[in-house]
């Protein structure tokens, strides 16, 4: 019960995006289509879900016995970082249209705040070990969720009749803040 | 100087290196060399000016057709465009044809 709690808190509560602020890069920059926006979504999720029982294990079993916990923002992103590239060599190999579509947002996520943010917040929170898997797949989750919504918005409103002036990107940021203020609605709930 | 930390972070990235290299042998994809001589040839300059993302881009677009001219290309100048064009007009590619790009 305590886990479904914690996945819904960091799913839709808390949600990353919308309510951390974090990862708004590729929020903004593969949410033109719906489709790239999953295809994201996908590969976001597969980084954070490793990445966060991968840094977990680190901290606890080397990091911690050898006293160097102030290691661990170089250990965590050494680890994202491969795992972006393996992510990269993979969807090169077996998916090369994914692989082109993505573009400069897919070495990119690498920087995205969130995976680092899964990182050292299950850390600091003081998570055990499935408690911080159970975060590194909601949070993800949240991001797709968020970050398909907003593709599906962002392509009704290529058809809408905006003002000349709000046309392209200053909508969308003016939507992404309406999103972020109905997510405020539910805050605190968990 | 405390030794276990940089042990630590020299085994940890020797450890993801190394699972690289091995996940490297298995999901290698062959690629046209056509496209690096070309993009070895161009002027490098990545300034977008063809439409295309940078020179790589660029030069992926004339091995695959979609662009036919080299002077798309507005920093080159008439000797690298017309090294370009022979080249790619010469050399046959994997499945043994060669691209008709003009100067």
């Amino acid at each position: 019960m305590e886990l479904v709690s914690l996945f819904i808190g960091l799913t839709f509560v808390n949600n990353v995006v919308l309510s951390k602020f974090y990862a708004v890069c590729p929020l903004l920059g593969v949410s033109k289509k719906p489709k790239n926006a999953l295809n994201m979504g996908h590969a976001v999720t597969f980084v954070i879900f490793v990445a966060s029982i991968v840094t977990y294990a680190l901290y606890h079993f080397v990091l911690k016995p050898l006293e160097i916990q102030y290691l661990d923002l170089i250990t965590f992103i050494l680890v994202i970082a491969s795992l972006v590239q393996f992510v990269e060599m993979f969807l090169k190999k077996f998916s090369p249209d994914i692989y082109k579509a993505m573009g400069v947002y897919l070495p990119l996520i690498t920087t995205n705040c969130a995976v680092l943010g899964v990182a050292l917040d299950n850390i600091s929170a003081g998570y055990s070990f499935i408690q911080a898997a159970v975060a590194g797949i909601a949070v993800p989750v949240g991001f797709t969720i968020v970050i398909y919504i907003y593709a599906t918005i962002r392509e009704r409103l290529e058809i809408a009749n905006v003002p000349a002036s709000f046309k392209g990107t200053p909508i969308a940021l003016i939507t992404a803040g309406i999103m972020a203020c109905a997510i405020a609605g539910i805050a605190g709930l968990v | 100087m405390n030794i276990s930390a940089v042990l630590a972070l020299l085994v940890i990235g020797g450890a993801l290196g190394l699972l690289l290299g091995v996940a490297n042998m298995y999901l290698v994809v062959e690629e046209d060399n056509r496209v690096t001589e070309v993009t070895g040839m161009l002027p490098g300059a990545n300034c977008g000016g063809c439409g295309y993302p940078g020179c790589s881009g660029f030069a992926n677009a004339l091995v695959e057709g979609g662009a036919k001219k080299v002077s798309a290309c507005a920093v080159s100048n008439a000797e690298t465009r017309e090294k370009i064009a022979a080249y790619l007009n010469e050399t046959p590619g994997p499945d043994g044809t060669t691209v008709k790009v003009t100067v």
